[in-house]
């Protein structure tokens, strides 16, 4: 006898089986159109554009769970072995289909190596749905959330997978054929019944298998289990260009990139896990956000969430380091808050007070212009006085130049440059604030005066090279400015400078210092710029300097918790901050001093210093301030 | 409900430095910023929300220059439907009455339920405009509201009295109502928001065509005259500290201890 496989062997009636499956097939496009009609609503004139590079993201992230591993390989192994098992035994079913219907060919070694590759895939899913019901309910990793739905989905799984191996089991107990040791898995499951009772239930398992797996498929675009079409999407687009929408123009706050990175959340909780606000214990956790708008936007929920929440997210974008599937959810709070913004009744007082400072005099701080105080007795050329074209143009920005501990950024990068003799101006009273603090918080229309005053600004004084002292400047300037105006300006951080000095020869430390330092990434410079060796390579430059890395750095790097407006939201604060937790673990390296690179750390951290008594024990610098430090 | 809200735009003086003008009568104002006086805002939400429940429109007012335009451009923003402005020429210098009588001879001819005012100004602080106007107009006013509910063609107002006790009392409609500041929480107005009503035409009147007896507004027709602004005298017990953010807060711990604060 040639080994091969009768397709509905023993079961039937084959026309009712068909117009179940049609009914679930259409309701799984059904539930997709849905998904997908939402999305359209988003796209405005935007195409997404195909790029192999992209395909690549989804390959390595998407089939090989690249980032699902990093961090935590448990979580990456189950997910290799249900993503594998499962696929594996839907193509197989589409091979038999095939098989069946097209053109027949799995009999013979052909088949025997068919039906060993599905046993295999069948383990494979075994082995994953085990390590996730472990994982979920005896280790109960804390960042995962449970309701009811995962427990049903991941059931749902198993009994799908059972009752298959169970089927199996009794057609090998009845059919007893010679090949059946191919069939290793499900032959456990054959000496359950003898031969007649198997014959005689099996219609009846049967039928559940059917039903189960059915059913399955129509579940798909109604429960998480739709994060099987829409996270590959999230992880293909996540290197699409961005684009701005002008105030004026945009209906609604959500592009399709935002609308299908919404639908793809899987609720892993990574995010939470890594959040430096939920790190403090403030009410707010990203994945939540974004679980309750998708309920809204996609299955119509009437879920009203606490408007509050969305005003905690800093922006500081460690939970887009984390992701799996590359969702940034403060991009997403980010246009929250924009709807907020235009309804205007629910903005938070302190941050309305701020945007309206900002509106009239054009800084978070005071409700004054004096912008250039810091400058007393220090030899500076305001650019839009003399008229020298081709200075480089040091934009001081709102906190450097108001608040007076963040002043002394300005003063010793403006006495090093001078040191080094190198020609530079700023824009005096006439520097506008960059937009950074209006952008982030959503006050789009202010966003966009900012932008244009600053262009302009740039273009009436033929600048073509910027520095700046906040790393949120730079950003915004460097990557948003483009999205609403085409412009020929390059755009540096300090630090950059200072490493452009050193490598120059310009700029030469004689004198070692003999200290032990720690750095503290600012999260704009380091995970938004992706600038974290200039200040390390200043550091290190210093003879003498020994730089003790702290447990979080680099991309990894912990919030001050003075980014994206919370600087001036005190009211959101709880009993320990953010910037509390960091000075702990700046004081946990033994460090003598902390250095930082943006004046919004610098003033949280220099706080935090003093709330937890350590004026004693730890200095908070400026990069700049060291660096003169060094020289004197 | 259709609702007429009388607003101002006054200097923001909260951080400045003010300084008094050599005539003495006014201060500069050249280095400040003209926003909103405060109370008028919580008037327009108040309105705001009064047409959000009952519907109705509302008519925003001001006697201002060119630029209180923008005082009124903030108030459509916020919900506002029409906005007049009252050219300020002729009337520089008046009094409450001048104000008010600018005010009504544009009020008198339009439909009305409610007038809202903020309950003084911050700049002057008279905190008469509001009640002349009533007089003139010949309805019913109350002044100091915190609280304002709408039952059955009957306008009930909490007024806020001196330590802290407040009273109910029963308006009928028409009639008008000076607002107390914290009577709500005004909303945010977006840029955008002002962007969408740029170009909503707002209505212009001169003082040429109100028929008012010029004898009556402006520094001449004004019964107050103002003599001399100075600055508070400085009082025996206050002493102001001076130096470097440690010595102030050294000096202050100081006086705190010796007088028993600690
Ligand atoms: S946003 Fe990303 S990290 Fe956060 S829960 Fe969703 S999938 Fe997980
Ligand atoms: S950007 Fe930072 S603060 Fe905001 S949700 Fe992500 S991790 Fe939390």
């Amino acid at each position: 006898m040639i080994p091969e496989r009768e397709l509905f062997w023993h079961a039937g009636p084959k026309t009712l089986f068909y117009l179940l499956s049609l009914v679930s097939v259409s309701i799984f496009f059904y539930g997709l159109t849905r998904h997908i009609s939402v999305w359209k609503k988003g796209l405005k004139k935007e195409k997404i554009h195909l790029s192999c590079k992209s395909i690549g993201s989804v390959i390595k992230d998407g089939i090989f769970a690249g980032r699902i591993l990093k961090g935590d390989i448990s979580a990456g192994i189950m997910h290799l072995l249900i993503f594998w098992g499962f696929s594996f035994l839907f193509l197989g079913t589409i091979v038999l289909a095939f098989d069946h219907y097209i053109y027949h060919f799995l009999f013979g070694k052909k088949y025997l190596f068919f039906s060993f590759s599905l046993e295999v895939a069948g383990i494979m899913l075994i082995l994953g749905l085990f390590l996730a019901f472990i994982r979920r309910y005896v280790q109960k990793i804390g960042r995962l959330e449970n309701k009811r739905e995962d427990f049903i989905v991941l059931l749902w799984l198993v009994l799908i997978t059972f009752t298959g191996f169970f089927l199996e089991g009794l057609r090998l107990s009845y059919q007893n054929p010679e090949w059946k040791k191919f069939s290793f898995f499900g032959l456990l499951f054959s000496n359950i019944f003898s031969k007649d009772t198997a014959y005689m239930i099996y219609p009846f398992f049967w039928w559940i298998h059917v039903l189960l797996s059915l059913s399955f498929i129509s579940a798909i675009p109604f429960t998480k289990l739709f994060h099987m079409i829409a996270s590959p999407l999230s992880i293909y687009i996540k290197d699409q260009p961005y684009f701005i929408v002008p105030v004026e123009e945009r209906e609604d706050v959500f592009t399709y990139r935002e609308l299908i990175q919404i639908d793809a959340c899987t609720r892993c909780g990574r995010c939470v896990e890594i959040c430096p606000s939920s790190g403090v214990g403030e009410p707010f956790a990203p994945r939540d956000v974004i679980s309750l708008i998708k309920e809204k936007i996609f299955f119509g929920k009437k879920t009203e969430y606490d408007p509050k929440l969305i005003w905690y997210c800093t922006t500081c974008g460690a939970c887009l380091e984390v992701c799996p599937i590359y969702i940034p959810p403060f991009r997403i709070i980010r246009e929250l808050r924009a709807r907020e913004i235009e309804d205007g009744t629910r903005v938070p007082a302190l941050m309305a007070q701020t945007l309206e400072r900002l509106y009239k005099y054009n800084n978070p701080w005071v409700s004054s212009k004096k912008r250039t105080e810091w400058v007393k007795g220090l030899d500076i050329i305001d650019i839009t006085k003399e008229k020298e074209e081709g200075l480089l143009c040091y934009f001081v920005g709102c906190t450097t130049s108001y608040e007076t501990r963040a002043q002394e950024i300005a003063r010793s990068f403006s006495k090093i440059l001078n040191r080094c003799g190198v020609r530079f101006g700023i824009l005096g009273r006439k520097e506008p604030c960059c937009g950074d603090i209006a952008r982030r918080v959503g006050e789009d229309g202010l966003f966009e005066d900012h932008t244009i005053s600053c262009i302009e600004l740039f273009q009436e004084y033929g600048i073509k090279e910027v520095v700046t002292s906040s790393p949120h400047c730079l950003w915004t300037m460097k990557n948003e400015y483009p999205l609403l105006k085409d412009i020929d300006i390059s755009f540096f951080h300090y630090s950059q400078i200072l490493e452009r000095l050193i490598n120059e020869g310009v700029l030469n430390f004689k004198k070692g210092l003999n200290i032990k330092v720690t750095y503290h990434d600012p999260c704009y410079l380091g995970r938004h710029n992706r600038i974290f060796d200039s200040p390390r390579n200043v550091i290190k430059a210093i003879p003498g300097i020994k730089l003790i890395e702290m447990e979080h750095n680099k991309e990894n790097s912990l919030c001050c918790g003075g980014g994206g407006g919370r600087m001036w939201q005190e009211e959101l604060d709880v009993d320990v901050k953010m910037s509390e937790r960091r000075i702990m673990e700046v004081y946990d390296t033994g460090a003598e001093i902390v250095i930082t690179c943006c004046p919004l750390c610098l003033i949280m951290l220099e706080d935090a210093r003093k709330t937890k008594g350590l004026e004693e024990s730890l200095k908070v610098m400026d990069l700049n301030e060291f660096v003169l430090m060094a020289l004197e | 409900m259709n609702i007429i809200l009388c607003v101002k735009q006054v200097p923001d003086v909260t951080e400045a430095d003010i300084r008094i003008k050599k005539d003495g009568k006014d201060i500069e104002k050249e280095d400040l910023e003209m926003v909103i006086n405060e109370w008028d805002n919580y008037a327009v939400e108040e309105a705001v929300r009064i047409k959000e429940k009952y519907g109705g429109k509302i008519t925003v007012i001001t006697l201002g220059d060119e630029e209180s335009e923008d005082v009124l451009r903030r108030a459509l923003a916020m919900g506002a439907d029409e906005a007049i402005r009252i050219d300020e020429e002729g009337f520089e210098g008046s009094d409450p009455r001048g104000i008010a009588l600018g005010l009504y001879h544009v009020i008198k001819d339009l439909p009305f339920d409610l007038i809202l005012t903020g309950a003084q100004s911050a700049d002057m602080g008279w905190a008469q405009v509001g009640v002349l106007l009533a007089g003139m107009l010949n309805i019913p006013y109350a002044t100091l509201a915190v609280q304002i509910e709408i039952k059955d063609k009957k306008v009930i107002v909490k007024r806020e009295l001196e330590s802290n006790t407040f009273e109910n009392v029963e308006l009928p409609i028409p009639s008008l109502i000076t607002i107390q500041s914290g009577i709500n929480e005004p909303r945010y107005v977006s840029v955008l928001g002002i962007r969408r009503v740029r170009k909503l035409k707002i209505e212009e009147k001169f003082l040429d065509d109100l028929e008012i007896p010029p004898d009556k507004v402006g520094e001449k027709g004004s019964i107050i005259e103002s003599m001399k602004l100075m600055p508070p005298p400085e009082g025996k017990g206050a002493e102001i500290i001076e130096g470097s953010i440690e010595e102030v807060c050294e000096r202050l711990a100081q006086i705190i201890k010796e007088k028993g604060g600690l």
